[in-house]
């Protein structure tokens, strides 16, 4: 399979640019990359999802377009997404052979559908599952064995893993290899996207590494050491403009969060944030450090630890209560469309949303305070509107984030939270953004930040803190703030590396 | 015509059904008063009384909508008012006295709290919900009176309110305009307000806003519930007694009341004018229908393709691709 010249934007980000890109039937290919260097675009693309706004895919030696995975799997490109693609309340069975079920007389023949189910389930040593067995009541590392097993049902010639092996047992992970190395030796192009260095070292032939939607280099496994492949991924020099740092006294702790645990997606998180002190989490994406943000602000059930704002501890088991007098807790959620904005709403009507108690009389809104509320926040945060109340829809994605801002702003925050407030917002937006992050850690504002974009991370960041499955690997201060730092510990390889 | 076009495009989402309803009231009274004028020779529809004793009869289905709105811009819905409707008459009438309009608006209220307390905190779909804990008080009504109609008659000061007139004024109406009143300091000045129409919205970004969500869904039930009991009790002064199912024929014209005055049937969106005028059309349609001795038949025709043409008109989802 070959792409030429594949070119994919979404609104004005170009996701690919120009890709020439090529995998041989009996080889596993491996796709490095930072987050947002094009590697989903790119699987996406190949397997149907999306289709390039420009550019040739050839598969075996026919020019393709597909209209959709269906038509993908069809011609033998099948791929196991990172997001599982199962239906929970349908039978493992029914799942392998959803796209396909063996039917006699016209309908569905279930007993050759789970005899198929069981050899599928064979061929990747899974006998322990059973095919009868609802996928809901699975656990998530045989829910992505069934969906490994599915791929195979389709009988690819193209198989692509869209980092399938991060949520297995290192004995799945094992039986998965050994498999894909059968699978290459029957003459199937492999496609593998992982973050997990030593599990490309054990299988991949071929290494690729996208950076910034380019395709940077494709050579031989084993020809490049892993620090020249993380000088690859990283490339570039810090090229935005980040306000100057004031050199950092640490003051009074005001967020302090010890022993802190989720379910098994937060692991004995120990962090504390100082008055003034911006503190980044890194680390690859899902390492649950949008679950640490959204457990500090009450939003999951059932945490587990210690978490104290200035010296005395709290229990916050809601939004309510997280924005209280005495915790005054902010959160800038991951999606202004779904949980940082009312769309449909007006730009005022989403500014007051966070802070109407404070802006009523008794049961009445005092409707002088508020409208001086919303002018100030619009004030400072520079908010290009027309009418405040027109639908804050109509604004351009960078102002919709200032609004989300500016509201929780005029609530007067001593802790903010912010879940990559930058994603998906122009550049001049961003550079805002920075300065005010500064600006309200001057004012002796906590800061915790969570961002995709290591180079934001080093430029804003008082202290970085990576996490890596659940836990904080490592802590870096100061000069130690470095993309190789921040990429290595993601990585959780070796410090060598650093 | 163009003209037309701009004027149409420059009214927000919010106020097109508005207008349209309120083109439709006119058009009703047009036809009736032609069908009239070629039959009687008189315009009875403009006529003052006919009015108020339209607007009189209204005023039940007005308070039944009202509630029913504070639901409906949450995203949820209450199909519980036939026997909260019912169940309010019944218990205010056997009560008596002068406890027995509180009796039935806390027989309202404490639907109400149920049906908030399954949405809110069991999470349950109002659908399903109300719809149970209509089913469960009727049963409780039928084993209450036996299952015959109830000799209990109502208090005077029921009558009054139902019937009575101040100045020519019915009382019922005056009641539907305080109610009106409070209906709209509470969704354009409270706190309250703005949290219905953002809960309807998007009930996660109200959450992460610090939004009391469940309080909010309670109360909007309560109000609801405590509404439909206020309509129930003035409907049993009304006909001076509680009787089976007098709330059955409440539940779709409200709840079409509501949609037709342009409140977003998944919520977050509307205005009490719109419902306002919803329930004007629906009383005068009914009102017309019956004048012009439209068979039962015919009228139950015309009735829901009215509301099905009116939504089409300005009702309808987005598509789910674009």
């Amino acid at each position: 399979m070959t792409l030429q010249g594949v070119t994919k934007r979404y609104g004005g980000v170009t996701a690919l640019d120009n890709v020439d890109f090529a995998c041989r039937l009996g080889s596993i290919h491996a796709v490095l990359g930072e987050n947002g260097a094009g590697k989903s675009t790119l699987i996406k693309i190949m397997s149907g999802v999306v289709s390039p706004d420009e550019g040739i895919i050839t598969l075996a030696g026919q020019q393709r377009i597909f209209q959709g995975p269906a038509q993908a799997n069809a011609a033998g490109v099948v791929c196991i997404f990172q997001e599982l693609s199962l239906i929970p309340d349908l039978s493992v069975a029914d799942n392998i052979c959803i796209s396909n079920p063996p039917r006699r007389f016209g309908l569905i023949d279930k007993g050759e559908q789970i005899r198929r189910a069981e050899q599928l389930l064979a061929r990747i040593h899974c006998e322990d599952v059973n095919p009868r067995s609802r996928v809901r009541d699975l656990p998530l590392s045989r829910r992505q064995m069934v969906e490994i097993a599915k791929a195979l049902s389709r009988d690819p010639s193209v198989l692509i893993l869209d980092e399938a092996t991060s949520a297995l047992t290192s004995a799945d992970v094992d039986h998965v290899l050994s498999m894909l190395r059968k699978l290459r030796d029957e003459g199937i192009a492999i496609l593998t996207i992982s973050h997990r260095m030593h599990e490309i070292e054990a299988v991949a032939d071929m290494c690729s590494v996208f950076r910034n939607g380019l395709h940077i280099e494709t050579f031989a496994q084993g020809d490049r050491a892993a620090r020249d492949i993380v000088q690859m991924m990283i490339g570039r020099e810090i090229s935005a403009h980040f306000p100057q740092k004031r050199t950092f006294t640490p003051g009074a702790t005001a967020l302090q969060v010890q022993n802190y645990h989720w379910e098994n997606r937060l692991r004995d998180i120990n962090l504390t944030v100082g008055k003034g002190e911006i503190v980044g989490l890194g680390g690859l994406d899902g390492q649950g450090q949008k679950e640490l943000l959204l457990g500090l602000f009450g939003v999951l059930k059932k945490t587990r630890g210690t978490v104290r704002i200035n010296g005395q501890a709290v229990r916050i088991t809601s939004p309510q209560r997280a924005i209280r007098a005495g915790i005054d807790m902010a959160l800038i959620p991951e999606d202004r469309k779904t949980e940082g904005l009312l769309l449909p709403m007006s730009i005022s009507d989403n500014l007051a949303l966070a802070s109407l108690q404070n802006l009523s009389k008794g049961i009445f809104i005092d409707r002088q305070a508020l409208s001086s509320a919303i002018e100030g926040g619009i004030a400072r945060m520079q908010i290009k509107t027309g009418s405040i109340e027109d639908p804050v829809s109509t604004l351009s994605g960078g102002n919709q984030q200032k609004v989300v801002l500016a509201k929780w702003l005029m609530t007067d925050p001593k802790v903010v939270l912010l879940n990559d407030p930058t994603r998906g917002i122009d550049v001049g937006t961003k550079q805002e953004i920075y300065r005010l992050l500064r600006q309200l850690a001057e004012e002796d504002v906590s800061i915790l930040i969570y961002s995709t974009d290591y180079e934001e991370l080093i430029g804003c960041c008082d202290r970085v803190a990576v996490m890596y499955d659940g836990n904080i690997v490592r802590e870096l201060q100061g000069e130690d703030i470095t993309e190789h730092n921040i990429i290595a510990s993601s990585l959780n390889i070796d410090e060598a590396v650093a | 015509m163009s003209d037309q076009k701009t004027l149409w495009n420059r009214l927000s989402a919010e106020d097109r059904p508005i207008l349209f309803a309120a083109l439709f009231v006119v058009l009703i009274l047009a036809i009736g008063t032609a069908y009239t004028l070629t039959t009687q020779g008189t315009a009875t529809l403009l006529s003052p009384t006919y009015l108020l004793q339209q607007l009189q009869v209204g005023a039940f289905l007005g308070l039944v909508a009202a509630g029913m709105m504070l639901v409906i811009l949450l995203g949820h819905i209450d199909l519980s008012v036939p026997w909260t409707v019912a169940a309010s008459a019944m218990m205010a009438t056997t009560v008596g006295g002068p406890a027995a309009i509180p009796v039935g608006l806390s027989v309202g209220l404490l639907v109400g709290l149920i049906n908030g307390f399954g949405v809110a905190y069991l999470r349950i779909p109002s659908m399903i919900f109300t719809l149970g804990v209509n089913a469960v008080v009727r049963g409780l009504m039928v084993a209450h009176t036996g299952g015959f109609a109830p000799q209990t008659a109502a208090t005077p000061l029921m009558q009054y309110l139902a019937v009575g007139k101040i100045g020519g004024v019915p009382v019922a109406l005056i009641v539907w305009a305080v109610v009106s009143v409070c209906i709209v300091l509470l969704l354009n000045r409270t706190s309250i307000g703005r949290y219905l129409f953002a809960i309807g919205n998007k009930e996660a970004a109200a959450f992460l806003a610090g939004v009391p969500t469940r309080r909010i869904i309670i109360l909007a039930f309560c109000l609801c519930g405590m509404l439909s009991g206020l309509a129930g009790t003035l409907l049993a002064g009304y006909s001076t007694k509680a009787y089976q199912g007098m709330g059955d024929a409440y539940l779709l014209p409200a709840i079409a009341a509501v949609v037709i005055g342009g409140t977003h049937i998944l919520g977050g969106r509307g205005r009490y004018l719109g419902t306002l005028l919803g329930v004007i059309l629906i009383v005068l349609l009914n009102s017309v229908l019956s004048i012009m001795q439209m068979p039962e038949a015919g009228r139950q025709v015309i009735y829901g393709s009215v509301i099905i043409v009116m939504l089409l008109v300005y009702g309808r989802t987005e598509k789910v691709t674009q």
